[in-house]
């Protein structure tokens, strides 16, 4: 037996999963689509019953990522039954989704959530009467309190059919016409009905000209016609409500929509005076912008004392436990030799470096990442950053991920999701390649602030941030379209319960390093073997010079800058190792063999040379490998030129030698 | 006297930016037209020329009496070539407003008396927008971009002058569309977003969306 979660975005419907499902937990992808869905099991009395999380979305119309993959999962899937959960608060709204749902004939069953948030504001509603209307059983909860899920669970697993909500329909009689006109004529031509939906069903997505059942009808036989017909159906729906026939479909929608809120519910007509003061202050810029400052400042705080505490402490555990249990284990079985070296690469340091991205920077950012999604203030820091972002072709839903760039480039990147267009996606994930991630930072405070001076880092990052206005600003005009406008919803501000973050955090923790772990260690493998046998070297051979002509680099820093892909932290501490072999133990001071101007320009180029394995595997995964190719060779060679110039031009200039 | 396809072109987009803002700055004009800042300043100068125009340095340009005659001359032939489409054609709504960007250069003054009659003189174009009459008067409706309205403001949608289907219908789905009651709750400075009510939720909307929606004051 499967069951679907089905709602709006913020009613608590994966509180309601987290609730109904254990921790195991697995996440599901439609090829092409960037939205996932929850998959979990809930046993009850010996029943096993699979729960899908769709994801929360305001209609079912294929027109984004989001509501394609709910629709799709639902009939593909075809669960016993889909519960709709909806906000109590926000009753009429929400009804409009379980309208769409009741239209595809499926058996639903409504979770009335947020109850007694509902009851502060004065919201009262009759849930027999509502049942009665809709047709479907309606079960009051507080999935936050877990109150009334065993009745829901019991409902559920009762063996009660539950069928389609068939005698509520929200159409007048002309439109009830049209549908039938379109309905008898499904009937009798087409004989493969697209996921086994009804004649009905299927007459409502055609006269809302919908893109994807009309590409499916045309596929088949008489399906041309049939679309012919729902466009001429259309046409006079068209003329006589004066506006498209999608429209007019919508509009009666949210009219039944309102009957029934207005019938089941007594409104008394509080409004939630705190919560829209609080978004006032979030927003208004006095107030709202040295909030969002402080915020992002507590992140980086946070990211920088907990991630570090916590980059120790997998550095202590493994070097003082794992790495020498593998290390035993490794030469136990395969000896010294050469193989055991290229072993060691991979299973020592590659997973090692995995875990020391994924446990301080990942993990965290996860934490604070949900966090802030469960309170409500994510969108104020949206809307606050709009304009300015509006300057680099994007919109504020950007800017959640383009700050989790300076953590982690990964998890920014897996963050653009959030945004709708494929241009804005590019865009986006361009500039977090350039956002100096923590390992980066590390590189240019402990290379260049330590012995050129901080003046210096500084400068580096002022550079950094001075070429991703001027790439975002130059893209946005390159890329053909123009950035989509943001409609986003405010959501009212919730004390997040830390048991809901503290899974979340998991599973998105436990997928990336699903994903980044074997890439890591491949990645090293293969490296490790070119550099044990000397192959890296031989095949550096050749470029050495062009890094001394061109960056004025020595030897020694173009295998670093190689090596630093499996991770740009690597690429200082193979410096230091290489030195201390070629000069000796002293060589960690840096100075001793690389001048002040030498380290800038190495602590630049590292800064904007994209490649990083773990994040070339997410953006590959987000925007294909083409483009992916395109922005490693691009920040490449944005990295030599700057690097080329600034290797002329500061000496030049008399500032550093 | 004949004018030149792009300068019809650019008095049209002249005119849709007014509907927006007065007066229309040269960047956002060469955007909508997708041409660079500089090609546009040549063709200004002859629009100018013919006294289309009236330009302000350093504010911007509007539309002469003149030019808004012209404007909505080139405006009429368009939506009821877009009716022609759809009603005669039957081609999809959504698809017929490149095809009419053609089709109104090469519309004659001759043609379009018998066009509208042959369309049943019809009052808008298959999107909503009014169609001006032949003495280039558009039906006043005292609508202006929900961009405009102030917070605590309260204002019915009248119509949402985009023309892609994808997000009129994301837009209907939250209940935005026209005849929905709105209340601008915030708005942000520099041409930022602005924070509506519907339906006991808020939404923030990019101005360049809210733009796009005609409200009238309540």
């Amino acid at each position: 037996m499967t069951i679907a979660l089905a709602g709006n975005p913020n009613v608590g419907k994966s509180t309601l999963f987290n609730r109904l499902t254990g921790l195991q937990v697995v996440t599901a992808n439609y090829p092409g689509k960037t939205v996932e869905l929850n998959c979990g099991v809930l046993k009850h009395k010996g029943k096993t019953i699979g729960i899908i999380d769709l994801p929360g979305t305001y209609g079912l119309d294929p027109t984004s990522d989001d509501q394609w993959v709910a629709r799709r999962a639902i009939l593909e899937e075809r669960p016993e039954v889909v519960v709709a959960v909806l906000d109590a608060s926000n009753l009429q709204r929400n009804l409009y989704q379980t309208l769409q749902l009741v239209e595809l004939e499926l058996p639903v069953v409504i979770a009335l959530n947020l109850i007694d948030h509902a009851e502060t504001l004065g919201i009262r509603t009759d849930f027999q009467k509502l049942s009665k209307m809709l047709g479907a059983p309606v079960l009051p909860i507080v999935a936050t309190k877990g109150q009334g899920i065993k009745e829901l669970v019991e409902q559920l697993t009762s063996g009660a059919t539950i069928t389609s909500a068939r005698g509520i329909t929200a159409f007048d009689i002309n439109l009830k016409q049209a549908i039938h006109r379109m309905e008898e004529a499904i009937k009798n031509d087409i004989e493969q009905k697209p996921f086994g939906l009804s004649p009905r069903a299927l007459a409502v997505r055609l006269l809302e000209n919908d893109s994807e059942f009309t590409r499916l009808l045309g596929q088949q036989e008489h399906g041309p016609r049939i679309i012919e017909l729902s466009q001429e159906i259309g046409k006079s729906i068209e003329s006589e409500y004066h506006e498209q026939a999608s429209l007019v479909i919508a509009r009666q929608r949210h009219e039944l929509a309102k009957q029934l809120t207005e019938a089941a519910q007594i409104l008394a007509g509080r409004t939630p005076v705190l919560s829209q003061k609080m978004m006032h202050y979030t927003v208004s810029p006095y107030t709202g912008i040295p909030l969002a400052l402080s915020v992002i400042a507590g992140i980086f705080a946070f990211m920088l004392s907990a991630g570090g505490f916590l980059g120790d402490a997998t550095t202590f555990l493994w070097t003082s436990f794992a790495s020498p249990t593998i290390r035993f284990a490794v030469t136990t079985v395969v000896g010294t030799a050469l193989l055991s070296k290229v072993l060691l690469w991979g299973f020592d340091a590659g997973i090692f470096g995995a875990l020391s991205v994924g446990v301080p920077y990942v993990l965290t950012f996860y934490l604070i990442l949900s966090l802030l999604e469960d309170s409500g203030y994510l969108s104020s820091v949206a809307y606050l950053a709009d304009t300015v972002m509006h300057r680099v072709g994007l919109h504020g839903g950007a800017i959640i991920p383009m700050i989790m760039g300076f953590g982690c480039n990964v998890p920014a990147i897996m963050g653009t999701r959030v945004l709708t267009t494929r241009r804005e996606r590019i865009l986006a994930c361009t500039l977090i390649t350039l956002t100096p991630c923590s390992a980066r930072t590390a590189v240019i405070m402990a290379a260049v602030g330590f012995f050129a001076g901080w003046q210096y880092a500084v400068a580096i990052f002022a550079i950094d941030l001075a070429i991703m206005g001027v790439v975002g600003w130059s893209l946005n005009r390159l890329i053909p379209g123009r950035t989509s406008g943001m409609v986003m919803e405010m959501f009212t501000f919730r004390l997040p319960k830390i048991s809901a973050i503290l899974k979340r955090t998991w599973f998105r923790f436990k997928s990336f390093m699903l994903l980044a772990l074997p890439i890591i260690m491949i990645g090293s493998f293969a490296l490790g073997a070119l550099y044990e046998t000397g192959y890296l070297q031989m095949l550096l051979a050749p470029v050495n010079p062009i890094m001394l002509a061109l960056l004025g680099l020595p030897a020694i820093a173009s295998i670093c800058l190689i090596l630093g892909v499996l991770r740009k932290e690597l690429t200082l501490q193979l410096l230091i190792a290489l030195a201390a072999m070629q000069y000796g133990p002293s060589a960690s001071n840096l100075l001793l063999f690389m001048s002040p101007l030498q380290l800038f320009v190495f602590g630049l180029v590292v800064t904007l040379y994209f490649p990083c394995v773990a994040t070339m595997t997410v953006l590959a995964r987000e925007l294909g490998r083409k483009n992916t190719l395109a922005i490693m060779m691009s920040t490449i060679a944005l990295a030599m030129l700057t690097g080329a110039v600034a290797y002329r031009a500061l000496p030049a200039l008399g500032i550093l030698r | 006297m004949a004018i030149s396809h792009t300068l019809e072109e650019y008095l049209e987009a002249i005119w849709r930016l007014q509907e927006k803002a007065t007066p229309v700055k040269t960047g956002e004009l060469a955007q909508q037209l997708r041409v660079t800042p500089g090609a546009v300043t040549n063709t200004l100068s002859h629009l100018e020329k013919h006294k289309l125009i009236a330009r302000t340095p350093y504010r911007g340009l509007k539309l002469t009496e003149k030019g808004r005659v012209r404007a909505l001359s080139v405006i009429r032939k368009h939506r009821l070539a877009e009716r022609l489409l759809t009603e005669v054609l039957h081609m999809d709504w959504s698809h017929v407003h490149d095809a009419a960007c053609e089709l109104e250069h090469a519309m004659t003054d001759e043609m379009i008396g018998p066009l509208e009659k042959t369309l049943k003189e019809p009052a808008t174009c298959p999107h909503g927008n009014p169609i001006p009459d032949e003495s280039g008067r558009i039906r006043e409706e005292k609508s202006e971009p929900l961009s405009h309205f102030k917070p605590k403001d309260k204002a019915v949608l009248v119509k949402i002058t985009d023309e892609k289907s994808d997000m009129l219908r994301y837009l209907a789905s939250l209940g935005l569309m026209p005849g929905t009651i709105v209340e601008v709750q915030e708005k942000a400075p520099f041409d930022g977003p602005i924070i509506v009510k519907v339906m006991g939720a808020s939404y923030a909307l990019g101005r360049n969306v809210a733009s796009l929606m005609q409200a009238r004051r309540l």
